[in-house]
């Protein structure tokens, strides 16, 4: 109970430290952003033209370079996003690195300083998970505690960011914990009001969207919205792979990964000379998108496929940032325009919000795999259920098409491309992630080939096993051979053979990174006492891996899972 | 300026004796006998009823309670004259009543002290006055004593039936048919004009800051249809008086003065409203500066606050002082319903952004002058 206490406790905590970092991230990116004659505003105050123009190229490129230069002192050679921190959680590995976590976030505020077209909610995501994460190891806390942690600091970044902490308790839980076990769900709700509270005393912002209380749209107005919801799951699978294509291709370039996000700041910023909307998060963007009349049809279209070709072009050549922002954009544009075709057809009057709306929730839910948390976010940021019901609508078709075309979520695309696949739930992620390594034993019977079948028998019998794996003088595995092949030898009075003229047993054989999964796929189909662990590359016989310790590795697993998952403190 | 017309006075002076011997610990004879010995302090402010109101709230009151006289100067408001004084070394003031947006560049230029807020008072709850006071009052060189406001007022038997209630009723002439006056500036109505498509207040300076946004605004009161220019600031009253039109912009000040004083039929729609700060700063090189602190403090106190807005319709820049506003201490009008900071009228106020203006006025005037190049006001325009 104390100790339950404790992480309610250190969940507050985390909420309040990743407001204040929320705070200070969304306040240097406005800072800098003004500064660097990236916003409008900013713009707008600075006086000379050319000045100007030449700022609008230079700052994405400078902007890129720097972050290129910050990226090779990750190990990975990229910043992190929210993929990584779900990955951690839902392999139960925790432990977020602290240095990858900060270089990510100073990567994510030079990207979004220097204008790239990036969101900011990934950068901030990934920071109040790095903290959270970090807490719980100051604190000594286990890897379940770990989870909670970064959960926590998931939804103080969301609860800051938007002044939702609904949706940031809703988002912990349905992207980054992917079950509601009351035992997390005290910390997390006590990290986003911490948050909440903290937030709306230091930064203060409008509602994201204005509606006119007298408009409700008309019942069928509904069907159109659920059209919208399947065609902007288009939207959101071409903004995916839009992302996806750019990052295969950048590998192709013949260009240091380092100058990568350069190159593409240029190219942003030469296309910001014609269309200066691209730049940055373009919140001003997604505002006119709201109003009627602020863009003709064909702006509409022309800003939508540049916004996407510029995030796609900035994320996938290595600025570090978000993707929720862009989608957001992306979503209300499209969104936008469906309402003006619409409104050109006469059928919708003054409801030409609730098409916006619309457009943004069916391309951002599926963007993130959150269709509740967008859905909430729209309900906290509007006060209006009018609004929350038609976006509703629009979701209850945009999430179900776009993970049957292409995932759950970028994320879990970006990770099931890195080799861990979430989509058959968090059991088996887990296991796959589990590596076979620390299950290996070294009781096995090895036998030289060299030795008598007699000597064998010996050897097994005083073991206790049934199976022997054959090794030659260099340790290179050689195959094995099952106790009743030696015996019936003896038999026939071939006692005195050496054991390479006994019959090979097929048995199952693994490199030592294969994962607990992968061995469980093996007794299906043969039955044998144990898998083989041989360093793939020299062929060398590293030990074996009893069934046994499988199964038991098995019910470990599944045990802490349910106790994570089902707990109640 | 947003200047109220001289209100009938009467019995004023017996009441600001009656305000003070109740505030004040000090006897009347100490008082007298204090003024021979300390150094008069210097204003320097606007003219009219407004510096009356300040006698009467303000000054008054504070040689009662300190026995230091105070002599008004009046000027326009413009910063040439302090300038001047400054670089002669010859600073004849100690306290300037300025319009924040000057008062910044004032600071910035190093023609005024930086003012601590500890020269401030907490209100009479106890309230910190870093808290009590309202956002963006408190600023390195100048503290907000007052907020006036630009505002629409409109004719109220123009509209049988039905009253605006938001700005965007301004650009409304299908349910609200009618000539307008608008100031011939952009500020203000490009604020209006992006406001009228549901803007919410706090981004209307980043929007107007885009191409779209000015074209949004721009289009907006292009379509206005017989629209007239006004220059001159007793122009709005006078057009919607003689029923030239039947909605106006103008200063909060005149339309209470042409509503309470001259009883004329117009009613203001606070929805909108754009706020301006008037603030006290202390020039460098000011004789008396101890003096000057300590009369911004006692000026700026709740009770002083309150007293002021009492006898004109300039908003408090205290939360405190704005709760407590009553009724005018002669005419008994409420004047809780006629400053601009009062929550009643204050619900959706844009304040506005000098600083955006005064790296931005000229292109922005620019681009309004190019759009709306006809000078619809023709005759009616004042001088």
């Amino acid at each position: 109970m104390l100790r339950f206490l404790a992480l309610v406790l250190l969940g507050a905590l985390t909420g309040s430290l990743a407001a204040l970092a929320a705070v200070g991230f969304v306040s240097a990116v406005v800072w800098l952003n003004d500064l660097l004659l990236v916003s409008p505003r900013g713009r707008m105050m600075f006086a000379h033209p050319e000045a100007l123009a030449i700022a609008t190229v230079l700052v994405p490129t400078l902007g890129g370079l720097a972050v290129g230069q910050l990226h090779r002192a990750i190990r990975e050679r990229r910043p992190h996003t929210p993929a990584e921190l779900i990955a951690a959680v839902q392999t139960r590995r925790g432990r977020l690195p602290a240095r990858a976590g900060v270089l990510s976030a100073l990567s994510g505020l030079i990207s979004l300083g220097s204008g790239a077209s990036v969101g900011q909610y990934g950068p901030l995501v990934h920071m109040g998970a790095s903290l959270g994460s970090l807490g719980a190891r100051l604190l000594r806390l286990g890897r379940s505690d770990d989870n909670v942690a970064i959960a926590c600091g998931v939804a103080a970044a969301i609860a800051a960011a938007f002044h939702a902490p609904l949706a940031g308790i809703v988002f912990a839980h349905e992207v980054v914990l992917r079950h509601y076990a009351l035992r997390a769900f005290a910390p997390v709700a006590a990290a986003a009001i911490a948050s909440h509270i903290i937030a709306t005393q230091a930064l203060s912002r409008g509602a994201l969207f204005h509606v006119t209380d007298t408009a409700v749209p008309t019942p069928w107005e509904f069907v159109g919205f659920i059209v919208i919801g399947g065609l902007g799951a288009l939207v959101a699978g071409a903004y995916m792979h839009a992302i996806l294509a750019v990052g295969r291709r950048a590998a192709k370039l013949p260009l240091r990964p380092s100058l990568r996000p350069a190159a593409a700041g240029a190219a942003l910023g030469l296309v910001a000379l014609w269309v200066p909307d691209i730049l940055g998060m373009g919140q001003e963007t997604l505002r006119f998108a709201t109003i009627q009349g602020a863009f003709s049809s064909l702006d509409l279209v022309i800003v939508l496929v540049l916004k996407l070709a510029a995030t796609a072009m900035c994320i996938g050549m290595g600025f570090g940032g978000g993707v929720f922002s862009p989608a957001l954009v992306i979503g209300t544009l499209f969104g936008a325009l469906c309402g003006t075709l619409a409104t050109q057809a006469g059928l919708a009057g003054d409801t030409f919000v609730f098409y916006a709306v619309c457009g943004m929730v069916a391309v951002t839910a599926p963007v993130i795999g959150a269709p509740l948390t967008t859905l909430l976010i729209v309900f906290e940021l509007t006060g209006s259920y009018a609004l929350t019901t038609a976006a509703l609508a629009s979701v209850i078709l945009a999430s179900p098409i776009a993970a049957q075309l292409f995932g759950r979520s970028l994320f879990d695309t970006q990770l099931a491309r890195r080799g861990l696949d979430l989509s058959a739930g968090r059991s088996r992620a887990l296991l796959q992630s589990a590596r076979l390594e620390h299950l290996l034993s070294e009781d096995g019977v090895t036998l030289s080939p060299h030795d008598s079948v007699d000597q064998a028998i010996a050897a097994l019998s005083a073991g206790g096993h049934g199976e022997a794996y054959r090794i030659d003088s260099r340790r290179r595995y050689r195959g094995s051979v099952t106790l009743a092949d030696l015996e019936v030898m003896r038999g026939k009075g071939q006692g005195h053979f050496r054991v390479n003229e006994c019959r090979d047993t097929p048995r199952p054989v693994l490199g030592p990174d294969a994962s607990v999964w992968d061995a469980m796929q093996h007794p299906q189909d043969v039955s044998g006492e144990a898998i083989v662990v041989v360093d793939e590359a020299s062929d060398t016989f590293l030990g074996v891996v009893y069934e046994a310790s499988i199964t038991r590795a098995y019910i470990q697993h599944s045990e802490a899972l349910q106790r994570e998952e089902h707990g109640t403190g | 300026m947003a200047q109220a017309k001289r209100p009938t006075t009467c019995a004023r002076r017996l009441l600001t004796l009656g305000l003070a011997t109740v505030l004040l610990a000090a006897p009347p004879a100490l008082t007298q006998a204090s003024d021979d010995t300390a150094a008069p302090l210097d204003v320097l402010s606007w003219g009219g009823t407004y510096v009356e109101a300040q006698r009467r709230a303000l000054f008054e009151p504070f040689t009662q309670a300190t026995g230091i006289p105070v002599r008004v100067h009046r000027y326009n408001g413009s910063l040439a004259q302090l300038r001047q004084a400054v670089n002669r070394g010859d600073v004849p003031w100690d306290v300037i009543d300025m319009r924040r947006s000057r008062a910044r560049t004032g600071c910035a230029d190093g023609l005024l002290q930086p003012l601590s807020a500890e020269i401030l008072t907490p209100s009479p709850q106890g309230t910190p006055a870093k808290r009590d006071f309202i956002d963006g009052a408190l600023s390195r060189c100048a503290i907000t004593h007052s907020v006036f406001a630009t505002v629409v007022a409109y004719r109220r038997d123009a509209f049988p039936g039905q009253r605006p209630t938001e700005i965007a009723d301004l650009f409304d002439q299908q349910r609200f048919p009618g000539p307008r006056a608008l100031q011939r500036d952009p500020a203000v109505n490009l604020e209006w004009a992006l406001l009228s498509y549901g803007v919410p207040e706090q981004e209307i300076y980043r929007l107007l800051s885009t191409r779209r946004g000015l074209s949004l605004a721009l289009k907006r009161l292009k379509n206005l249809e017989d629209l007239q220019w006004w220059e001159g600031g007793d122009a709005p009253v006078r057009l919607l008086a003689e029923n030239k039109v039947v909605m106006a912009s103008g200063y909060n000040g005149r339309f209470f003065d042409a509503m309470v004083d001259r009883d004329l039929p117009i009613e203001i729609l606070w929805d909108g409203q754009v706020q301006e700060h008037e603030t006290w700063v202390i020039p460098r090189g000011a004789e008396q500066a101890e003096s000057a602190r300590r009369f911004i403090g006692f000026a700026t106190a709740t009770e002083r606050q309150t007293a002021f807005a009492q006898i004109i319709p300039y908003g408090p820049s205290r939360r405190s002082a704005t709760r407590q506003v009553s009724n005018h201490p002669d005419s008994g009008v409420d004047m809780r319903l006629h400053i601009p900071t009062h929550p009643l009228n204050a619900k959706h106020a844009i304040t506005k952004d000098e600083t955006w203006y005064a790296r931005t006025h000229d292109r922005i005037r620019d681009y309004f002058r190019e759009a709306l190049p006809g000078d619809s006001a023709g005759a009616d325009n004042p001088p």
